[in-house]
């Protein structure tokens, strides 16, 4: 049932323009696209991480919130131009477990990255020793996630089980 | 003119510039002259960042020269053999150079610690390692073009003869040990591109005037984690490279990459990890740079950017040269 669902989207108009169109706009572009938005989402979150967890101690904490902003437009870059990839190979992609992996640690480190900001940067009341001390554990966990999220990515292309198109 | 050339352009270089880099080194070090060691120093880095493309480089020429004159196959295996093994010396003295410059850039230099206190005698140690195997790269390399300056057994060195087996071993861990080494070095040169845009992209992006309220020299204390990324990123690049030397050597888009990388680097090194940095390091919250310093911090943003992208290309242009 969902193969013929993948299958169907396969021989869209979009799709075929995205895996065969022959201009430097398709399949490459956005792939380099994802690979740019990849920077700006986790280098975001990697600069956080890293001040909390002890580097660069003599910058200030609580302006480093202002680098959720590159988080929110790397995370929606992202969305935009995965979905375009998926509707590209809808099959190759959906039937590797290993995408519901990889998407499964990108929630994981969106999450953990946003209770740093709702429980530490939100809350004015603490101090950089007590805002370090409350982080760590948002800061571990999301590097954690972020290294399993770009591995599980990488290995796509190697994992592939069915494909179609 | 045709593509071998560019290895002709390069190959003197690194040679000449081990030894230069040497020769200034040990001068500063005699001169007691701090001005003079940052100037080796940077000039290892740079050395070490020219040494990738003319090691690349020596690929076509052996293809182009292959093609119009019979070539000593087995000297051409001694000559790429010692020039793998000159260039991971050369790697690793420009990564230790490229620290102890470092060092330079701080605003405030506080007591040399265990790896700065080190650093001389490392960069020493295998700046003199790299000049031996330059030599006998440069050797064995003449004597591939020069026959009249090659008598008898000169290539048989114990150099040559150790690099000989370098190239083709290193080649065979990267793409026939398991199927699994390509796609972790791939893993891992993502990695290294997340550390560059945190460390080299956070800061320019500051001094650009982005996230204005921080002050630079935190941010510039980072860099050390971007310089391991570009460190990653080389090792796992070259090992790309000579596990499928054919896959990029006639790749224009690859060409323009290492050129990019070649000026992002120097950028990095000469703007970003040498006392000319002091001036722009001292910037409060809120504080604008020159604007130099914006024109330096847009342009290696820019040069990242593109080199992300041409990265991405390559196995599109790859297809299209068959």
């Amino acid at each position: 049932m969902f193969l013929s669902i993948f299958k169907a989207i396969e021989e869209t108009g979009l799709s075929i323009w995205i895996r065969e169109s022959d201009s430097v706009f398709s399949f490459w572009f956005i792939l380099s696209v994802h690979a740019i938005g990849m920077g700006l989402l986790v280098g975001a979150s990697v600069l956080i991480g890293l001040r909390i967890l002890g580097l660069a101690p003599d910058l200030p904490l609580a302006p480093l919130e202002r680098f959720y902003r590159f988080i929110w437009v790397g995370f929606w870059i992202q969305v935009v131009s995965g979905i375009l990839l998926l509707i590209g190979y809808p099959t190759k992609s959906l039937t590797n477990p290993l995408f519901y992996v990889k998407l499964t640690l990108i929630g994981l480190a969106m999450a953990s990255m946003q209770m740093l900001r709702n429980r530490v940067f939100a809350d004015s009341s603490l101090s950089e020793a007590a805002m370090v001390a409350k982080g760590r554990v948002f800061a571990v966990s999301s590097l954690i996630f972020w290294v399993g999220a770009i591995t599980a990515g990488r290995l796509l292309a190697y994992t592939y089980s069915v494909l179609t198109a | 003119m045709n593509l071998a050339h560019i290895h002709l352009l390069l190959n003197h270089w690194p040679i000449i510039g081990a030894f230069v880099g040497l020769f200034l080194f040990l001068v500063a070090f005699f001169a007691n002259s701090d001005d003079l060691k940052q100037t080796s120093l940077a000039f290892f880095t740079l050395i070490a960042l020219l040494a990738i493309p003319t090691y690349m480089s020596g690929d076509i020429a052996n293809e182009v020269l292959k093609a119009s004159t019979p070539l000593p196959q087995e000297l051409i295996n001694t000559h790429r053999g010692a020039a793998l093994l000159s260039l991971i010396f050369m790697e690793i003295t420009g990564a230790v150079a490229l620290i102890g410059l470092w060092q330079f850039s701080r605003m405030s230099r506080p007591a040399p610690g265990l790896v700065a206190r080190w650093n001389s005698a490392v960069v020493l140690l295998f700046s003199i390692v790299t000049v031996g195997l330059m030599t006998a790269t440069g050797n064995t390399g003449g004597a591939i073009r020069h026959p009249e300056i090659f008598s008898g057994q000169d290539a048989a060195w114990t150099v040559p003869a150790i690099g000989s087996n370098i190239a083709p071993l290193a080649a065979y861990f990267v793409t026939g040990f398991s199927r699994w080494v390509w796609p972790a070095l791939e893993t891992l040169h993502f990695f290294g591109l997340i550390l560059i845009v945190a460390a080299i992209g956070g800061l320019n992006l500051r001094l650009l005037g982005f996230v204005k309220d921080f002050p630079v020299a935190p941010l510039h204390r980072l860099l050390p984690w971007g310089i391991a990324g570009l460190g990653i990123n080389i090792i796992t690049g070259i090992l790309f490279f000579v596990g499928m030397p054919f896959f990029y050597a006639w790749n224009p888009l690859f060409h323009l990459k290492m050129a990019s990388v070649f000026v992002a680097g120097a950028t990095l090194v000469l703007f970003n990890c040498t006392s000319a940095f002091r001036s722009w390091a001292k910037l409060g919250p809120g504080e604008d740079p020159p604007a130099f310093a914006k024109f330096i911090a847009a342009s290696s943003l820019f040069l990242w950017l593109v080199i992300i992208v041409l990265g991405r290309y390559l196995p599109l242009t790859q297809e299209s040269l068959k």
